[in-house]
């Protein structure tokens, strides 16, 4: 199941929307989890709550920072604690550029910092070299038994 | 008690006449018992020597009696005659001789009997001659037995001759003792003179000796003090003798000063007051005068002296002159003027000092304190002193402060002394404040005491207080601001990539349901909302030069500059801007911060110059008000002086978008990033003429 799925965790619907169309238009067909805020997102990677015994095992997980309940700075602190998903690509994609919000990123192990440009056309560029990179040109790690 | 030279030397010449006399006295009385032998001796002779003449008177007569007889010549009796005429007066002087001597005059009687009766007999002979003849007369003769008498008169003769002779050898003896006697009084006498006179040579010599060393030492001692004026004056004030002090006091030799008035130490006003004769009746009156004054020295000079006058007066009372004895107390007196004034200078400062400055001696009790002291704890110096230090603190403290006292007394171990301390003081009113406290030991003489000053910082405490209330506010307020800057930047960008994306949706989605007017609208929300965006970035940077902290380093501008200038250069390669960078820039700044500045100053320049061909653009340094004016010249649009004072406020544009695009807080940030570095900006230019940014660091 869920086999290289992109887990997208984003509280704004429009986004959430514009990211799927930019994904699309770049030809990213990959399944596309949506967890709408930073709980959410934990009981989906190490199925408990809701998820309970279906944890997600996604490819590439897109992470906002400012999330309802559980900030995402403190999802990506979970995701690198926990042995199944501490080798697990993580990009910040934010509307924040603020310094210590990319240093504290880095910090907790993100893979990569990506501030969401307003420009469309810019987005989906983005969203284009991110998924090379990351989903086609990535050796990604080996993939732990799933709990 | 010891005597006066005089005194013992009377009493030893008393003693040597004393004596001489005695000896001449037992000499004199030697002398005439010896003359008295002599006469005796004489005597004895005188007696031995009629008694002689009278036995050879006797024998004559006799022998002439005898011729008579034969012959009947008369002239055979002249020794007769003559015996009968001297013989009574011998044997009277023989009495006269032997006076003393009863023996000698028994004798004599019978000697004197036996005499008689020859003279008596040789009458009788005579008689019978004339008239019986001659045969009677010789029988006479021949009946007399003649020879008997005479041997008889001879024995007489002999025994008081012997008698005589005795008495001779006696006195002989005896006159001798006595000559002796007096030989040894005389030698006796001359030996005690001659000692006593040498006794009294060694006496007197020593005396005498003794007498001129000290006399000696005195005047080298005088002689040699230096900083003593020493010397005496007559009774009418002439100096009379002068000491080496003396001469260096008062800068006279002796021989031109001696004989002279003393006047002549005296300043003229003090002459003119009468003061040097005054001052000698006091002296002569009450036996000693003392003054310090000033005094005059040979070459005119003042000088402050001590001068003791003392009456010099000799046994009998009678006034022989004065001795002065004079100091130069000129340095101690300047000593004494300059550590009045500085003490007068510390008074003053203790006086004026709005703080509390009080001293305390070893038990811890007050003994000072200032004006300052008095409004600080409401006590009066009066009140104060005598207090113990405890009195001006909280109760809580006392011990500690006991404690403290005692343990620096005995170990000389200081917590507070030397350093500023915070405590609390207690006013006389009971109530509390804060102080500052610096406290200072000193020994006087062998006391230890304490001063201290204390600030009443009521007003410092409540000034932090405030201070610290307003830094908690200003860090809330800030911690807000950064609260909306983070808000701002996150969820005001969120709806404009709606607006865009859901534009550009419905352009790629929709675009040929819509005309071209259609299509221009949606592309001009697209455009707003870019701009949008690009406002709030330049916004967030605006406020995050004020947020974060400065890193001061050393920063070669001109790398900034050259950096900035390379990617304006990238933005837009068809342009040709000639730029000209000053090499080695090098200032203490922000090294992100200066870049903003540089990048927004040419980025201006740059973009101001869009319209001109060929631009020029210049970053330089040059000198303004003796501080070092970094500028960025170009030649371009510029703008009118009478709008200079908007270029740097946030938002106040001199030109219009569709001219030139911006945003209109470039410069309001290099403005803050300059005044930051405590620098300042302003700008020169003309419209069409360029424009030129200077800033200071």
């Amino acid at each position: 199941m869920h086999d290289r799925s992109i887990l997208l965790v984003e509280d704004n619907p429009d986004d959430e929307a514009l990211t799927r169309r930019a994904l699309a238009k770049n030809n990213i067909q990959n399944e596309i989890i949506v967890a709408r805020d930073g709980a959410e997102a934990l009981d989906c990677l190490f199925g408990t709550g809701p998820h309970a015994g279906q944890a997600a095992a996604p490819e590439l997980v897109l992470l906002d920072l400012k999330l309802p309940k559980v900030d995402g700075l403190e999802v990506l602190r979970r995701i690198r604690s926990h042995p199944r998903t501490r080798l697990l690509p993580v990009v910040i994609l934010t509307s924040s550029r603020e310094e210590r919000d990319v240093v504290t990123g880095y910090g907790l192990g993100a893979n990569s910092y990506i501030r969401k440009p307003v420009d469309f056309g810019q987005f989906v560029e983005a969203v284009r070299q991110l998924g090379l990179y990351w989903l086609i040109l990535n050796e990604p790690p080996p993939k732990p038994d799933a709990a | 008690m010891r005597l006066s030279l005089e005194r013992r030397i009377q009493i030893g010449f008393g003693i040597a006449v004393a004596i001489i006399l005695a000896v001449a006295a037992a000499s004199l009385r030697s002398t005439a018992a010896t003359v008295d032998s002599a006469i005796w001796v004489a005597h004895t002779l005188q007696a031995r020597g009629e008694l002689e003449a009278t036995f050879a008177d006797l024998i004559e007569a006799e022998t002439g009696v005898r011729g008579y007889v034969i012959t009947g010549d008369t002239t055979y009796l002249a020794p007769y005659q003559a015996a009968r005429a001297t013989l009574g007066t011998l044997v009277a002087g023989l009495r006269t001789l032997t006076a003393d001597n009863p023996l000698q005059q028994r004798r004599l009687d019978s000697l004197e009997t036996l005499v008689a009766a020859r003279l008596e007999r040789f009458r009788w002979t005579i008689e019978t001659r004339r008239s019986g003849g001659a045969a009677a007369a010789g029988r006479a003769v021949v009946g007399d037995s003649g020879t008997e008498p005479m041997q008889l008169v001879r024995a007489s003769v002999r025994g008081m001759e012997d008698e005589e002779e005795r008495l001779l050898a006696q006195r002989s003896a005896a006159l001798q003792a006595r000559a002796r006697e007096a030989r040894l009084a005389a030698w006796t006498g001359a030996l005690v003179a001659i000692a006593l006179a040498s006794l009294a040579s060694v006496l007197v010599g020593r005396e005498m000796a003794g007498r001129h060393g000290a006399e000696e030492r005195l005047r080298l001692l005088v002689g040699s003090v230096r900083d003593y004026a020493i010397y005496m004056l007559d009774p009418t004030g002439r100096v009379a003798s002068w000491n080496r002090g003396a001469q260096q006091i008062k800068g006279y030799v002796e021989t031109e000063i001696v004989g002279q008035h003393f006047s002549r130490f005296y300043t003229p006003e003090d002459v003119a007051a009468g003061r040097p004769d005054a001052t000698l009746r006091a002296a002569a009156a009450t036996g000693r005068h003392e003054e310090e004054n000033w005094r005059v020295r040979k070459d005119g000079s003042r000088f402050w002296a001590d001068v003791v006058i003392t009456a010099v007066r000799d046994d009998r009372g009678a006034l022989v002159g004065f001795a002065k004895v004079t100091r130069d107390l000129t340095e101690r007196r300047r000593t004494e003027q300059s550590l009045r004034a500085s003490e007068e200078r510390f008074r003053i400062l203790a006086v004026t000092a709005n703080d509390a400055i009080l001293s305390a001696d070893r038990q811890g009790n007050i003994t000072y304190l200032n004006p300052g002291a008095e409004r600080v704890f409401g006590y009066s110096a009066e009140e104060a002193t005598g207090r113990p230090l405890t009195s001006l603190m909280p109760e809580r403290f006392r011990d500690a402060h006991q404690a403290g006292l005692e343990r620096y007394l005995a170990t000389g171990e200081a917590r507070v002394i030397g350093k500023t301390v915070e405590l609390a003081g207690r006013r006389k009113d009971g109530t509390e404040f804060p102080l500052e406290l610096s406290l200072a030991s000193w020994t006087q003489g062998a006391e230890v005491a304490f001063t201290a000053i204390i600030r009443d910082i009521t007003g410092r405490k409540q000034g932090e207080e405030q201070l610290r209330r307003y830094a908690a506010q200003l860090e809330a307020a800030n911690q807000e601001l950064e609260a909306f800057s983070y808000s701002v930047s996150h969820d005001l960008r969120a709806p404009l990539r709606s607006l865009d994306g859901f534009s550009q949706a419905l352009l790629e989605d929709y675009g040929d349901r819509l005309d071209d007017t259609g299509r221009d609208f949606l592309q001009r929300v697209r455009a707003g909302s870019q701009r949008m965006a690009r406002l709030i970035d330049d916004l967030l940077s605006l406020s995050s030069v004020t947020r974060s902290e400065l890193q001061m380093d050393e920063v070669n501008l001109s790398v900034l500059a050259a950096a900035a200038v390379v990617d304006l250069q990238k933005s837009d390669p068809e342009r040709h801007v000639t730029f000209a960078i000053a090499p080695d820039l090098v200032a203490r700044a922000d090294v992100g911060l200066m870049r903003i500045v540089l990048q927004n100053l040419l980025g201006n320049a740059w973009k101001f110059t869009g319209k001109r061909p060929g631009a020029h653009v210049e970053f330089g340094v040059t000198a303004h008000d003796g501080r070092r004016a970094y500028f960025v010249r170009d030649d371009g649009a510029g703008f009118d002086m009478a709008y200079a004072d908007k270029l740097f406020g946030a938002f106040q544009r001199l030109h219009g978008t569709a001219e030139f695009p911006g945003s209109g807080i470039g410069l309001a940030t290099v403005q803050r990033i300059i005044r930051r570095h405590g620098g300042q900006v302003w700008a020169e230019g003309a419209p069409d003429r360029g424009a030129t940014f200077y800033f200071t660091l």
